[in-house]
């Protein structure tokens, strides 16, 4: 396997197993920062600055991934408890809340299921869920993570706000030595 | 009328739209971007939607996006605001095509002034003075060839858009073939559209713009002029009314040539024709800004009218309900412009946590501010905090008013533009009421920042 192949599989293992399991590792704490070393990878998580005073930036900062801030989008959907409308942040609950399993709408509009995707369901990361149809043009959702669908969060035919959560997944493995 | 509208803006323009929907008793839903979620006006709203990444490409310069989060939430209207896609003739035709209405002109009218070259010719025919300027330009070689004919110096502009984004005045043929490149990318960004046009450029002029009120149903009134001759870089800092480079004959010949003028070019809902004043007092039309203004609160404090709910109500297809007898103006405002931004330091941007936000009050103190204690600026947009905007029976006590709010004013935790307002408060070229545009950018602002430190 070349160096860039093995690379880019660790990024891919990072951000579907390694973030989520962080995430739900840090809010289950009192800590504000978590860190994690890996095959010259580094994973540091911290707390958003309403909930300990740190600097403003939250978010996830992998040193040397192409893409620095995976997590820094999940931590905008805080506040949100399914419904679209108004919110309240609390940092530690939003964290808890996002437990990583969470697949989120591309957009405003109507939300359907894809055929044959049901609670209970296995899924792949990269598979399509549903998709949300925003004045006739379907946006697809697809799964960060793969995993076994817990439930879906909206109703087929419902209006979804973007980056609303539409189903939940429980990952098929958590990195328990973090 | 409307039942309920789509707000596709945000900062203080949001929260101002909201007030006027709450006037009218009209529900209003903001869409907003992941950034803005704990905005005011989302906090206020009766209803709020997320359309999409903090990016404005992503969300409120998104027309899908927007059209789907006013259907979804069973909208029958969108007020886009300023900026944006506010004079997107495109977007309004989209609106319309979806069975919504547009806050603002109807799509062909926004087609027909999107133009500045073709409205320049348009009001020329119905009799308001232009400057010398070129049509669209197709390549740098264009550009080199027109401002051959303008004669330089020469403002760049871009086509879309306003607030002094992509523009910049050259003296030479190097200076703009330099300019033009950083100018469309500029305006690219700023507002989705790289095209440019030139301007002839009047040293020493004065910004004089006359707002207009127009229904559908061609009657129209002008409700007089505002001077915004204090600039940076061809962005407003403040606005005042009325001008004090007018005096009464010049000033309703002015506002009268106008509102005769686009009523009979067509237009219609509300807009502002923007003048340059030269020192002899000829006016020459530039252009003209179909949209609501950031500065129309000026115009709202002299005739006691409310501008948003005007144009709610003209969008809704209602006659006017005033003449121009009815419109008096009385005495004399001005407004201050709070910006995110280091005067002291070449005007960066700020962005941050608002730690501590103490408006000011007292008799003619009037502030548009989505700002509340603990609100983080985000940093994506731009820097505008609010306006400050204060009457007075006449300009001294305007003044003497501003002062004291600016005093009063407390915004901890950010670096404003505040220092810069209290110096040009002291500075006796504003005093005098003898702003030209370029004063700032020639003496420099750091020069009004000293002198009012040493004063």
């Amino acid at each position: 396997m070349s160096g860039e192949n093995a690379d880019r599989d660790t990024i891919t293992r990072l951000a579907s197993e390694v973030v989520p399991a962080l995430i739900e590792r840090l809010a289950g704490s009192e800590l504000g920062e978590l860190e994690v070393r890996e095959q010259g990878w580094r994973v540091r998580l911290r707390r958003p600055a309403a909930s300990d005073g740190e600097a403003p930036q939250s978010g996830v900062a992998a040193t040397g991934s192409k893409k620095p801030a995976p997590a820094a989008s999940l931590g905008g959907h805080s506040g949100h408890s399914g419904q679209a409308g108004h919110s309240s942040t609390d940092g530690h609950g939003a964290w808890r809340e996002l437990d990583g399993g969470l697949i989120t709408s591309p957009a405003v509009g109507y939300f359907a299921p894809h055929g044959g995707i049901g609670v209970g369901s296995a899924i792949s990361s990269g598979d399509l869920v549903g998709h949300v149809d925003v004045l006739g043009v379907r946006h697809e959702v697809v799964a960060q993570l793969g995993g076994t669908l817990e439930a879906l969060e909206v109703e087929p035919g419902e209006a979804v706000e973007y980056g609303q959560p539409i189903a939940r997944v429980t990952p098929e493995r958590l990195v328990a030595d973090v | 009328m409307f039942s309920k509208i789509l707000i596709a803006n945000r900062g203080e323009i949001a929260l101002r739209i909201l007030r006027a929907c709450r006037r009218l008793e009209i529900a209003a839903v903001v869409a907003y971007s992941e950034a803005d979620r704990e905005s005011r006006a989302v906090q206020l709203a009766d209803e709020a939607i997320c359309i999409g990444p903090a990016e404005s490409r992503r969300s409120y310069l998104s027309a899908p996006a927007l059209l789907s989060a006013a259907l979804v939430t069973g909208c029958d209207a969108i007020h886009p605001g300023y900026g944006f896609l506010s004079e997107d003739d495109t977007f309004a035709e989209m609106t319309r095509a979806h069975g919504l209405a547009f806050i603002g002109p109807p799509a062909e009218v926004l087609e027909r002034f999107g133009s500045k070259a073709g409205t320049r010719t348009l009001l020329a025919r119905h009799g308001l003075p232009t400057i010398a300027g070129s049509s669209m330009l197709r390549d740098d070689a264009h550009g080199v060839a027109e401002a051959e004919k303008i004669g330089y110096p020469v403002l760049i502009k871009p086509s879309a858009g306003g607030g002094g984004k992509g523009m910049r005045m050259v003296r030479s043929q190097r200076e703009l073939q330099q300019a033009m490149t950083v100018c469309r990318s500029e305006a690219l960004a700023a507002f989705g559209d790289d095209s440019l046009y030139l301007e002839k450029w009047l040293e020493e002029n004065r910004h004089v713009e006359v707002q207009v009120i127009v229904d559908r149903y061609g009657n129209g009134v002008h409700v007089g002029e505002r001077d915004c001759s204090v600039q940076r870089r061809h962005q407003k800092i403040i606005e005042e009314g009325p001008s004090p480079a007018l005096d009464q004959g010049r000033r309703e010949a002015l506002a009268e040539a106008a509102i005769q003028a686009v009523v009979a070019a067509g237009y219609e809902n509300l807009g502002t024709l923007e003048f340059l004043l030269d020192r002899d007092g000829n006016y020459y039309f530039i252009e003209i800004n179909c949209r609501i203004q950031v500065e129309h609160p000026v115009t709202e404090m002299l005739f006691g009218i409310d501008l948003v709910a005007e144009q709610i109500r003209i969008a809704a297809g209602e006659p006017l309900g005033f003449t121009q007898q009815d419109m008096q103006s009385r005495g004399h405002a001005i407004e201050f412009r709070i910006n995110a931004e280091d005067s002291a330091n070449d005007f960066r941007p700020q962005a941050g946590v608002v730690e501590r936000y103490l408006p000011p009050g007292g008799p003619g103190v009037r502030v548009d501010s989505h700002l509340y204690s603990g609100y983080d600026v985000p940093p994506y947009y731009d820097s505008l905090l609010g306006k400050l905007i204060v009457w007075g029976q006449d300009r001294p006590t305007a003044i003497a008013r501003s002062r004291q709010a600016l005093n009063e004013l407390v915004i901890d935790g950010l670096v404003t533009n505040v220092p810069l307002h209290r110096a040009l408060l002291a500075h006796p070229t504003f005093l005098d009421g003898e702003f030209t545009t370029n004063l700032l950018d020639r003496v420099g602002s750091g020069a009004f920042l000293a002198a009012a430190k040493a004063a």
